[in-house]
C-alpha cells in the first residue's frame, strides 16, 4: 500500500510516514532542533555546483525578505524551492538570473556564483547572465505576436538570426535556422505537435498550458543552461500540469532546473532536491527530496509539510 | 386607444393575471417612448407642434397621450394597491425615487406659484411644500402607490395643461426675472420629452411589478431613453447641418464613362491637383475642386480651404506624435516614477485644457516673426503641433503603463536589453491606445479655428490653392533623374473651420448656402481623419490578439 502511494498519490504518503515516524521521529526532530541551521541546510553531492549562493541576503527597503541563504546547486537537476507565501523561494530565484535588479529599492548581498563566476560584480554583462540563466514565469507571458515570433524572438534580439526585408536584401536571411530553431525549441517543450500547423497565429489563442510551454521553449530558444521557473504550473488545470511537470523532468537531464512550488506534492514528484524556506526569509533545510519529506531533520519543515504549519 | 379600454375594463384587471399587467403597462411604456420621441422631433422642428394631423395638431395629441399614461400609471397604481394586480411593491417608494419625485413637484410648485400664481415671495414656500409632500408621499406610502401616484400625477397634469392648450403652440411666457421668451412650440415638446421620459420610467416600474424586479426595469427604460434621447440628439445636430449641407456642397456634380465635355477639365486649378483627366473615368465635384470664384461666375468652392486643413493637420501629427510619444516613452519606461513625473504629469493636463487662442497669440508673437515674418501653412503646423502635444504625452503615457509588466520582465528574463523590449514588444502592445490619442487630437486641431486665424490665414475667400508642393515629383535626365518638389510652408492658406467663420463674419445673407455646405465638408474631412484613425486601431489591436 504504502508502495503505490509513495509514487502515485503523495497526499497521502505524507501522513503515512507521519505515523511511520511518530513518535521516535518526533523526538529525534526535536533533538537535531538543537544543531544549527549550517549543519541542516549542509548537503553533499557528486560533482560541482552549478550554482552556489552563499550568504545570500535581499532587503526591499527595510523589509529583509531573505536571510542568509547558503546553498549549493547541482548541475542537471532539478531543484524544488518550496514554502509558504512570502517566505522568500521567489525572490531568492529572482537573485539567480538578476531580475532583483529591475526591482527598485531591492538590495541583494552576497555571492552567487555560476560555474565558479560571480554574477554579483559590477562588469557582470546581464544580457550574458540571463542567456545563461533562463526564466519562466508563474503566469503565461506570450508576447502578443505569433508563435514563431515569440520563440525567435530572444535569438533575434541576440542578432543571431537575421530575418526581415533588411537581411533579405543583405542576402543574410536566416530563415531555414529560424524554422529549424523553431522547431526544436517546440519539440523540447512537448509543444510542436499541437501548434506546427498554426505557427504564424497568435500565441495569445493557445490555452494556458500551450501558453506555458511556449514559455518554456522560447526560454530554450536561446539555449541556456539553467533553467528558473516561479511556480510555473500553478495557474494551470491538473491536465495541463501534469504535462508541465513531465516536461520539467524532461529537461533535467540536459538543463539545471530550479524550481519554485507551493504545491508540496509536485515538489515531490519532480525534484531530485528540495530546499523548504520558511517565514522570514530563512532557507531551513535542503537535502534530496526523499529524505526531506520522509524524515525531514527540522521539526519545523516536519510540521510545515504535514500541513500543521504554513 | 384600445389600450385605454384594457385599463378600464374591470373584467380583465379582476383576474389579476400578470399578463394584463405587462400588456397593459408595456403599452404605456411605448406611448410614453413615443411622446418622448415625437417632442424630440418637435423640438428640432422636424414636426412642428403646430402641425395638423387628423384633425388636430400634434400638441393636442401629445396632450393627450401623456394625459392616457398619467391616468393609466395612477390606475395601474390603485388597481395594485387595491390587490387586483399581482405585483410585489416595496414597503416604500425608496429614497432615490422619493428625491426624485420630490425634486420633480418643488419644480412644478415653484413654476405654478411664481408664473401662474404670481407668488413674488412666497413662491420657494409653495415649492417646497410641494415638493415635501411629494416625497413624503413617495417615501411613505407602499411603492406601488406613492411611486405612480406621485409621478402618475406629473405626467396627468403635464398632459392635461398641454391638451387643454394651457400650454399650446400659440402659448407664449415671458417671464421677467430671466431675459427669454419660451414660446408653445418650444414648451410643449420640452414638456412632452420630460414628462414621457418620467411616464416611460414609472409605467416600466410597474411593468416589472415593482419591488427589486420593478426598480430594475424602471432604470433600464430610463437609462435606456436617455441614451436613445442623446443618440438622436446628436444625429439631429449633424443631421441638422447634412440637411442644409448636402445641396450646396454637391451642386454641380458632373461625372460620365468614356465621353463627357471635355472642356470640364480645362480649368489650370483643378488641372494640377486632381487627376480626373482620362478616357475612362471623369468626375468633376466643383465645390471642392474649385477656389472661391472671384469673378462670380460658376460655383464658389473651397478646394483652397480643404488643401489648407490637409496640410496642416498633417505637418501637425508629424510634427506632435514623435516628440509625444518619444517623451511619453521615457517618462514611462526610464524616468523614476515621482515628484518630476507627477509634476509633467500635471503640467501636460494643463497645457491639454490651454484655451486654443493662447497657443495662436503665442505662434502670432513669437513664431510668425521668425518664420518669414508673414502668415504661414508652417507656423500654423507648428502652433497645432503644440496643441496637439500634450494629448498625444498623456494618452501615449496611459497606454504605456497598462501595457502588462509580464511582457517587459519575459523580455528581460531572456537577455533582451530595455530599450529593444520597449522597440519591439512595448511600442507594439500600445500602439492602439495611442492611436486613439492621436485619433481625438486630430478631431480637435482639424476645427480648430482661432490659432489659424492668427498665424497661417490672410484671405477670407481664396480662390487659389496654397502650392506647397511646387512642380511635383517628375523624371529627368540628368542625374538623380528624379527632380523631388520644392516644398514651401512658408506661405499663408485658408483651412476649413477658418473659410466657416469668414463666410459667417461676411454676413450670411447671400452665402448661406456655401457656409452650410462648408461646415459639411469640414464634418467629412474630421470624419475621414477619423475613419483612418479608427481604421488603423483596429489592424493593430487584431494583430495583438489574433
Amino acid at each position: 500500500m504504502s508502495e503505490t502511494h509513495a509514487t502515485g498519490t503523495d497526499e497521502q504518503t505524507v501522513p503515512d510516514t507521519e505515523t511511520d515516524t511518530d513518535p521516535a521521529a518526533r523526538t529525534t526532530a526535536g533533538e537535531t532542533s538543537e544543531r544549527t541551521r549550517e549543519e541542516w541546510v549542509e548537503y553533499a553531492f557528486e560533482g560541482e555546483a552549478k550554482l552556489a549562493v552563499e550568504d545570500l541576503n535581499v532587503h526591499y527597503g527595510d523589509d529583509h525578505a531573505l536571510k542568509d541563504v547558503s546553498i549549493d546547486i547541482p548541475r542537471e537537476s532539478v531543484t524544488a524551492l518550496i514554502g509558504p507565501s512570502g517566505c522568500g523561494k521567489s525572490t531568492f530565484l529572482r537573485c539567480l538570473n538578476r531580475m532583483n535588479d529591475r526591482i527598485s529599492g531591492a538590495r541583494v548581498d552576497g555571492s552567487v556564483e555560476l560555474d565558479g563566476e560571480e554574477i554579483y560584480q559590477d562588469d557582470v554583462d546581464l544580457v550574458e547572465l540571463r542567456k545563461r540563466v533562463g526564466m519562466v514565469f508563474q503566469a503565461p507571458n506570450p508576447f502578443p505576436k505569433s508563435i514563431r515570433d515569440n520563440i525567435s524572438y530572444g535569438p533575434r534580439k541576440h542578432g543571431e538570426i537575421n530575418t526581415g526585408l533588411v537581411a533579405r536584401l543583405l542576402g543574410r536571411d536566416d530563415q531555414d535556422q529560424e524554422d529549424e530553431l523553431v522547431r526544436r525549441s517546440l519539440e523540447k517543450a512537448a509543444l510542436w505537435d499541437e501548434v506546427s500547423d498554426r505557427l504564424d497565429d497568435n500565441a495569445l489563442g493557445l490555452s494556458g498550458g500551450q501558453q506555458q510551454r511556449l514559455c518554456i521553449a522560447r526560454c530554450l530558444a536561446v539555449d541556456p543552461e539553467v533553467i528558473l521557473m516561479d511556480e510555473p504550473a500553478s495557474a494551470l488545470d491538473p491536465i495541463a500540469t501534469s504535462k508541465i511537470e513531465d516536461l520539467i523532468e524532461e529537461l533535467a537531464e540536459d538543463y539545471t532546473v530550479v524550481v519554485v512550488t507551493h504545491n508540496m506534492q509536485q515538489a515531490a514528484r519532480i525534484s531530485d532536491q528540495t530546499a523548504v524556506f520558511l517565514t522570514g526569509g530563512e532557507l531551513v533545510e535542503y537535502d534530496d527530496t526523499g529524505k526531506i519529506f520522509e524524515n525531514p531533520e527540522s521539526q519545523r519543515v516536519e510540521d510545515y509539510i504535514t500541513g500543521k504549519f504554513g | 386607444m384600445s389600450l385605454g379600454t384594457d385599463v378600464e375594463s374591470s373584467d380583465a384587471l379582476v383576474t389579476g393575471d400578470a399578463s394584463t399587467r405587462e400588456l397593459v403597462s408595456g403599452g404605456l411604456v411605448a406611448l410614453s417612448f413615443a411622446s418622448f420621441a415625437v417632442g424630440l422631433l418637435a423640438l428640432f422642428q422636424y414636426l412642428p407642434a403646430d402641425t395638423p394631423v387628423a384633425g388636430t395638431t400634434v400638441s393636442t395629441l401629445l396632450g393627450g397621450v401623456l394625459t392616457l399614461v398619467g391616468a393609466g400609471t395612477v390606475a395601474l397604481g390603485a388597481a395594485s394597491y387595491g390587490d387586483l394586480l399581482e405585483t410585489s411593491p416595496g414597503h416604500t417608494g425608496g429614497l432615490a425615487s422619493a428625491a426624485f419625485v420630490g425634486l420633480l413637484w418643488f419644480g412644478v410648485g415653484g413654476l405654478v406659484a411664481a408664473q401662474t400664481l404670481g407668488l413674488s415671495l412666497l413662491w420657494p414656500v409653495v415649492a417646497l411644500a410641494v415638493g415635501g409632500v411629494a416625497a413624503a408621499v413617495a417615501l411613505v406610502a407602499r411603492e406601488d402607490l406613492g411611486i405612480t401616484l406621485s409621478a402618475g400625477l406629473f405626467v396627468l397634469l403635464s398632459g392635461l395643461v398641454v391638451l387643454t392648450g394651457a400650454v399650446g403652440p400659440g402659448w407664449q411666457w415671458d417671464p421677467s426675472t430671466l431675459s427669454i421668451v419660451v414660446t408653445g412650440l418650444v414648451g410643449v415638446p420640452v414638456i412632452a420629452l420630460f414628462a414621457g421620459l418620467i411616464g416611460a420610467w414609472t409605467t416600466a416600474r410597474v411593468y416589472g411589478g415593482f419591488g427589486a424586479q420593478g426598480r430594475q426595469t424602471g432604470a433600464y427604460v430610463l437609462v435606456g431613453t436617455n441614451a436613445a434621447g442623446m443618440l438622436a440628439l446628436l444625429a439631429s445636430v449633424v443631421g441638422f447641418i447634412a440637411v442644409r449641407g448636402f445641396a450646396p456642397m454637391t451642386e454641380g456634380i458632373k461625372y460620365g464613362l468614356f465621353w463627357g465635355p471635355w472642356t470640364w477639365f480645362n480649368p489650370p486649378l483643378v488641372d494640377t491637383w486632381v487627376v480626373v483627366e482620362g478616357p475612362i473615368l471623369w468626375f468633376y465635384w466643383p465645390f471642392v475642386m474649385e477656389g472661391y470664384s472671384t469673378t462670380g461666375g460658376g460655383i464658389d468652392g473651397i478646394l483652397p480651404a480643404i488643401v489648407g486643413t490637409f496640410w496642416l493637420v498633417v505637418g501637425a501629427v508629424l510634427f506632435a506624435v514623435p516628440l509625444g510619444v518619444g517623451a511619453a516613452v521615457f517618462l514611462t519606461e526610464y524616468a523614476e516614477q515621482g515628484r518630476f513625473t507627477f509634476l509633467v504629469e500635471i503640467s501636460t493636463n494643463g497645457l491639454w485644457s490651454t484655451p486654443s487662442i493662447v497657443y495662436g497669440l503665442f505662434g502670432l508673437a513669437f513664431l510668425v516673426p521668425r518664420l518669414g515674418n508673414t502668415n504661414s501653412i508652417l507656423a500654423g503646423q507648428l502652433v497645432l503641433g503644440f496643441m496637439l502635444l500634450p494629448l498625444v504625452v498623456i494618452t501615449a503615457r496611459e497606454s504605456l503603463k497598462s501595457v502588462p509588466d509580464e511582457y517587459r520582465d519575459a523580455s528581460a528574463a531572456l537577455g533582451v536589453s530595455k530599450w529593444e523590449t520597449i522597440k519591439s514588444v512595448v511600442l507594439p502592445a500600445s500602439l492602439p491606445g495611442v492611436i486613439t490619442g492621436i485619433i481625438l487630437g486630430i478631431g480637435r486641431i482639424a476645427g480648430e479655428t482661432a490659432p489659424i486665424l492668427l498665424v497661417t490665414t490672410s484671405s477670407p475667400f481664396p480662390s487659389e490653392v496654397a502650392g506647397v508642393i511646387e512642380g511635383g515629383f517628375r523624371f529627368t535626365s540628368a542625374f538623380p533623374f528624379v527632380a523631388v518638389p520644392d516644398i514651401n510652408l512658408v506661405q499663408s492658406s485658408s483651412a476649413l473651420p477658418y473659410q466657416l467663420f469668414a463666410v459667417i463674419g461676411a454676413g450670411l445673407g447671400e452665402n448661406i448656402d456655401f457656409a452650410w455646405g462648408t461646415a459639411l465638408v469640414l464634418l467629412l474631412v474630421v470624419m475621414s481623419f477619423y475613419a483612418v484613425g479608427v481604421t488603423s486601431r483596429v489592424y493593430f489591436r487584431r494583430k495583438l490578439n489574433q
